[in-house]
């Protein structure tokens, strides 16, 4: 890794990171404070009147703990979608963006290896990825603590965090892989940012059940499952650890097509 | 074995584009002049001589070493002009230079302010909201700063003032006279001509001449012959116009027309459309 570069990289994720923050600190907050009895209630009326809507981004009540009534109001879209935009932006902006520009040039005709610099590159994305997720976990726990004391399970949160993280560094290692793989940004972006959403939006319609039920099968999303990660299913498990592989394989492939690529520089 | 080794060198984009059993070579300590019209394979080559592109075919080296896969090596001791600068997006140039600075593992600075005070670079400010001239200054510095061995300069003047261009002449010919090995592809032919040893000069993707700029001259040398009436007005003839008398037939003179090197990349680049 190139301390420098790295250091470079971070500066560049700064601003975007206390964004996607104060926009998980807002959502955050607000779910958890509906914990209250008296506000699930007009949780309750959202569903009533648009039950297909809600239940398209996991929110489906009759959760009595707090990890439930967090697991389907915030682990079925807010904490999958922003921290996924973040990733998006970034991943693109690493590679693909300096090849698009050409000033990758800069960073190569330099005695730094390819290898070197797509790492560290990765590692840029990863350490965001990371950031946020510690920020959520920390967030969550010390509101949770603060507004209902006793009532979330620290254990149940990290584990469930633990499978978030999975998920996005698999995110993160695909839109990686295709900012490397493309040297226009266009198209690392068409691909990078269009199977994610078109993933995210398979799980939504998954989750409206009924016949559409089976597209959980086309989705990664499905291998993030938050209830089962929460109430220590084997099988929860096991399908974060597919999807940590999956972000090693698309991560190393990454930088083993940048090493090898042709650059019009 | 030159400093840099071209050799059968092609890459086909197809349509008669790329480049196509390009050899060439450069001796350490020799500035070569890389010219040739727009879209001829250039920057093509000058690509495959930095890392950036494989080679379909053939070969590219520097100092022994093979342009791919040592490039992190070559780099160490090499400096480069893009032909087309870019930078990262709203950097500061100071922080752009620093950053290049400690990226390239260097530590010292002193070279970089004389390059700064050379130039007359300012580099306070955004680097997007430079002039044209001033970001090529800034090229000029970053691939200066750590004084490599080596130089390969894409159309390193493009934007730069007369003055300035002069400035950077002045520079090319001390790093030649510290023994630098430096390519440099130009459309100035001034400059070439005051800095370069050998030129070679590329078209459609192949080389079409390759030589030392006098040598050059010397092929592209137009010769009149003028008969006049009596050898009296001949001899007056061959005085006033600098010719020569034939001795054979002393009523000839022979005048010969010496060609800028501008003539002669003009013949070069013009041929295009002949089959």
């Amino acid at each position: 890794m190139n301390l420098t570069l790295y250091r470079k990289e971070l500066k560049g994720s700064w601003k975007l990171l206390v964004i996607f923050a104060a926009i998980l600190t807002m959502y955050i907050s607000m779910i958890i404070s509906m914990y209250d009895p008296e506000m699930a209630d007009a949780l309750k009326q959202f569903e009533e009147l648009m039950p297909e809507l809600m239940a398209a981004v996991g929110m489906v009540g009759g959760q009595d703990t707090l990890m439930g009534f967090m697991t389907s109001y915030l682990y079925g879209m807010i904490l999958l979608v922003f921290p996924m935009v973040y990733i998006i932006i970034r991943a693109n902006g690493l590679i693909a963006k300096y090849v698009d520009q050409g000033s990758m040039a800069a960073l190569l005709a330099a005695p730094v290896k390819r290898s070197r610099v797509a790492f560290t590159q990765w590692m840029v994305l990863v350490t965001g990825i990371v950031l946020l997720a510690a920020y959520s976990t920390a967030l969550e726990w010390f509101v949770s603590e603060g507004m209902f004391p006793g009532e979330l399970e620290l254990r149940q949160l990290l584990q469930v965090n633990g499978g978030l993280l999975c998920l996005h560094l698999f995110i993160g290692g695909f839109c990686f892989l295709c900012s490397c793989l493309f040297s226009e940004a266009k198209l690392s972006l068409t691909f990078g940012a269009g199977i994610p959403v078109l993933m995210y939006i398979l799980q939504m319609l998954a989750n409206m059940g009924g016949k559409l039920e089976k597209i959980k099968y086309a989705t990664f999303f499905t291998l993030f499952q938050a209830e089962g990660l929460a109430a220590g299913e084997d099988q929860a498990f096991l399908f974060a650890g597919i999807l940590l592989l999956a972000a090693l394989v698309c991560s190393v492939a990454g930088i083993l097509v940048f090493r090898s690529k042709d650059l019009h520089l | 074995m030159g400093m840099m080794e071209v050799s059968h060198l092609t890459r086909d984009y197809g349509q008669g584009k790329g480049i196509f059993d390009l050899s060439f070579s450069i001796a350490p300590g020799e500035v070569f002049g890389f010219l040739g019209p727009n879209g001829a394979g250039k920057t093509t080559t000058i690509r495959h001589l930095m890392g950036f592109l494989r080679p379909h075919e053939g070969s590219c080296t520097i100092n022994g070493m093979d342009c791919r896969k040592d490039a992190a090596r070559i780099q160490k001791n090499l400096g480069y002009i893009p032909g087309e600068i870019a930078f990262f997006g709203d950097m500061d140039g100071w922080a752009y230079l620093s950053f290049l600075q400690k990226y390239r593992g260097m530590s010292g600075g002193n070279r970089m302010m004389e390059l700064i005070a050379r130039f007359e670079v300012n580099p306070k400010g955004k680097i997007k909201k430079m002039s044209k001239g001033m970001k090529q200054k800034i090229g000029i510095v970053a691939a200066f700063m750590h004084d490599p061995a080596i130089l390969i300069l894409d159309e390193p003047t493009s934007g730069l003032d007369p003055l300035m261009q002069g400035r950077f002449v002045e520079l090319i010919q001390e790093e030649k006279a510290a023994g630098k090995t430096i390519l440099m592809s130009s459309h100035m032919f001034e400059e070439v001509e005051r800095t370069c040893d050998r030129i070679g000069i590329i078209r459609s993707g192949k080389l079409v001449a390759l030589d030392s700029a006098s040598a050059l001259g010397a092929k592209h040398r137009k010769r009149y012959t003028v008969t006049l009436a009596t050898s009296q007005e001949a001899s007056d003839f061959a005085t006033a116009f600098g010719g020569e008398q034939n001795r054979l037939n002393p009523c000839q003179v022979t005048l010969t027309q010496k060609q800028t090197l501008e003539d002669i990349f003009l013949h070069y680049y013009a041929e295009e459309d002949k089959p």
